[in-house]
């Protein structure tokens, strides 16, 4: 087990960068989840680290030393792949096999029919298939050894995809969406699964996903990439809570952030042209943008900030979603309200809406987090 | 309906038409040349016994034959005893047509010899154009290399080809060097199959790139991918390159014809139909047709064991 350090690395596909210096710390046993839309480079920084594709510039080091330019196999690194690439003409026993029998058997010992007989070969084949056991044992597929991939479901060949990853303790895993391929309800189950995984065999875990879920839910810290630059990387709750981009508050969370345009001028903040808070000499006037997530929204009868109309409602039981159109305004806002609630909200409803200034994220015209106005806001607010 | 029976009407005469060459060379493989000439017999022939005039000719006694076997017919002419013996031949040459050309097929030509230089020369032409073949589909498929893509044309491009262009060629360096009338004649021009290599890689295209990450992951060389991932993950594709390579050189009567001008110990199964080719005496039709039976039953035999993963391999289903 060891730690992983990526420093400054980019790669480039002919004119096409796909990765602008990327630079991410990942401690031993920690279990990092990189996430982002498509096409953000996720994919490629995991191969970049796994030795699948080589950087154009920067350094890969595992446990402190540099593997930059070493083969994939070299690295002593698992992986899980999407599709799970598991052998087809192998069955589940020779599959998990594989990376063991590549390691710690010779060509001459790997050989049909003369390789088992060879000096050696017959300790290290008991061996591996001991191996080959417990990590089935642990992944609970020691009924399916004997079959082919072709006579599994989607969730079994995952985890002998898993399996095969596991059973040589390699020095970090590599996770490339193993759950996509997955349906809804096995995905949440494999997802404890997997989380419980690392608890047990204290790993370093490198997750690659485009579901918020799965990262929020398994990692210790979550890299949110975009345009192949990682934004933030932290922990999940403050990845959520205190996002520095508004790239990253838009990405995580769903139903996605309420982005509503404020106006600071003359030490005045104003939303709709109503005062939230006075602001003084922290930033410079102009519009700013206020992130406010559904939660954050309350329904309001007594002077509300913002009026609307209930536009669209997702009732899920344990919450209601509602889309309101906001009066006078082309914006739509979202409101997570609770279930005692839902009376309130109908198809066509005008509503009040208000917000505790405490939980609204500001950022600048270009998306970046300005903390210290936020601060200057609520004081000022305070002292009010 | 009545589409139904068009279609089926259509087939029929198609297969009609596929399958006559088969038929004729199989009932004549079974009929006497009498029954061969006047085109009667039906499919078996009649079977009635028929004498071999060759058989019979070269038991015709010569003057010192018949005085050393003239003691065992006292009191008889020369001419008489003569008679005894070519009527003693004739019964012991006489045969059904079905016995009469099947072993004419053996022992006339040497069949057995022809038969296994056939498998030596099909068998080392298809293992040489695997070992060549794999290795080049996967780079083409799956490696990127500066210049891939004119590589690739090249292949196209030698698909084109046609053998008889560059047969002449072909021979005079096979000649310079002296290796006519050698089994390696007979292989070495087909070692290296555009085809093969052409089929292979259209089928390393569907193997998704996982597999080979994954295999790459695990510890394999790329090498050891070729033979350890690429080739059992193939194996339809494969049988169906068997099946093309195999069926053209066991078929070839081409090639062999030019290399092999000497010893007809190299002679392939197809070579062996020229024993039967008519001299001044006519053609033996019958034990031409009967080689030709035992030539082409191998094949049919494979195709009919294979039938399936061979179709599977043509239409080159992928792995899902």
């Amino acid at each position: 087990m060891a730690g992983l350090s990526i420093s400054s690395v980019t790669k480039r596909f002919g004119d096409t960068e796909v990765l602008k210096g990327v630079t991410l710390d990942v401690a031993d046993a920690e279990f990092v989840s990189l996430v982002g839309p498509s096409g953000c480079g996720k994919s490629t920084l995991l191969r970049i680290i796994a030795g699948l594709e080589d950087p154009t510039s920067g350094e890969i080091a595992i446990d402190g030393k540099g593997v930059t330019g070493m083969r994939a196999a070299a690295r002593n690194l698992s992986m899980v792949f999407q599709s799970y690439a598991l052998y087809p003409h192998l069955t589940v026993a020779e599959n998990i096999a594989v990376p063991l029998r590549m390691r710690s058997l010779t060509a001459a010992q790997r050989l049909p029919l003369i390789g088992p007989f060879l000096p050696g070969a017959k300790e290290q084949r008991a061996e591996i298939a001991s191996a080959v056991q417990d990590a089935a044992d642990m992944l609970e597929i020691s009924a399916l050894l004997d079959r082919k991939p072709g006579q599994l479901s989607g969730g079994q060949r995952q985890r002998v995809a898993l399996g095969r990853a596991l059973v040589r303790e390699p020095a970090a895993f590599l996770l490339d969406e193993p759950l996509s391929n997955l349906d809804a309800k096995l995905r949440v189950q494999t997802r404890a699964e997997i989380a419980q995984l690392h608890r047990r065999l204290n790993a370093t875990f490198i997750y690659v996903t485009h579901d918020q879920v799965e990262a929020m839910t398994m990692s210790d810290r979550i890299a949110v990439m975009m345009g192949g630059e990682i934004l933030q990387c932290d922990a999940p709750s403050v990845i959520y809570e205190d996002p520095s981009d508004i790239r990253v508050a838009e990405f995580i969370g769903s139903p996605k952030i309420n982005i509503l345009p404020v106006e600071l001028a003359n030490a005045e903040m104003t939303l709709f042209g109503r005062v939230l808070g006075h602001a003084a000499e922290v930033a410079q006037a102009g519009i700013y943008q206020l992130g406010l997530r559904p939660e954050a929204l309350k329904l309001m009868q007594a002077e509300p900030v913002m009026t609307g109309t209930v536009a669209h409602m997702e009732n899920l039981g344990s919450e209601v979603y509602a889309q309101v159109a906001l009066a006078d305004q082309t914006a739509r806002v979202t409101l997570r309200a609770a279930p005692t609630e839902r009376h309130k909200l109908h198809l066509g409803a005008e509503v009040g809406l208000g917000f505790d200034l405490n939980d609204g994220l500001i950022f600048d015209a270009d998306g970046k987090r300005r903390r210290r106005l936020e601060v200057a806001v609520m004081r000022e607010r305070e002292v009010a | 309906m009545t589409r139904d029976v068009w279609k089926h009407l259509i087939l029929v005469i198609g297969a009609i038409i596929v399958l006559a060459p088969f038929y004729m060379m199989l009932s004549y493989s079974f009929k006497s040349p009498g029954e061969i000439d006047r085109g009667v017999g039906g499919f078996f022939g009649a079977q009635e016994m028929m004498v071999d005039p060759r058989c019979v000719k070269l038991r015709d006694p010569n003057r010192d034959e018949i005085a050393a076997v003239a003691p065992q017919y006292p009191g008889k002419t020369d001419s008489e005893i003569r008679a005894a013996i070519m009527a003693q031949a004739e019964i012991d040459c006489s045969m059904r047509p079905v016995v009469f050309n099947y072993s004419k097929a053996f022992i006339e030509a040497p069949l057995l010899r022809y038969l296994l230089n056939g498998v030596i020369v099909t068998a080392s032409i298809f293992i040489v154009q695997v070992l060549v073949a794999l290795p080049a589909a996967y780079a083409l498929a799956k490696l990127k290399f500066w210049g891939r893509e004119a590589v690739f044309g090249l292949v196209l491009f030698c698909l084109l080809i046609p053998v008889h262009a560059i047969a002449l060629p072909l021979y005079i360096m096979l000649a310079k060097v002296g290796l006519t009338n050698t089994y390696a004649a007979l292989v070495v021009p087909w070692t290296i199959s555009v085809f093969g290599i052409f089929l292979m890689r259209q089928f390393f295209m569907t193997v998704p790139d996982d597999l080979i990450d994954a295999a790459r992951m695990d510890g394999m060389t790329e090498f050891a991918i070729v033979w350890r991932v690429m080739l059992p993950t193939a194996i339809p594709a494969l049988l169906a390159f068997a099946i093309f390579s195999i069926v053209a050189h066991w078929n070839d009567y081409f090639w062999p014809r030019i290399v092999v001008t000497g010893s007809r110990d190299l002679f392939t199964p197809p070579l062996g139909l020229r024993e039967f080719k008519g001299d001044a005496d006519g053609s033996f039709f019958g034990p031409m047709m009967a080689t030709a039976t035992i030539i082409v039953t191998p094949l049919i035999v494979a195709f009919l064991v294979a039938q399936r993963r061979f179709i599977e391999g043509i239409t080159l289903s992928g792995m899902k």
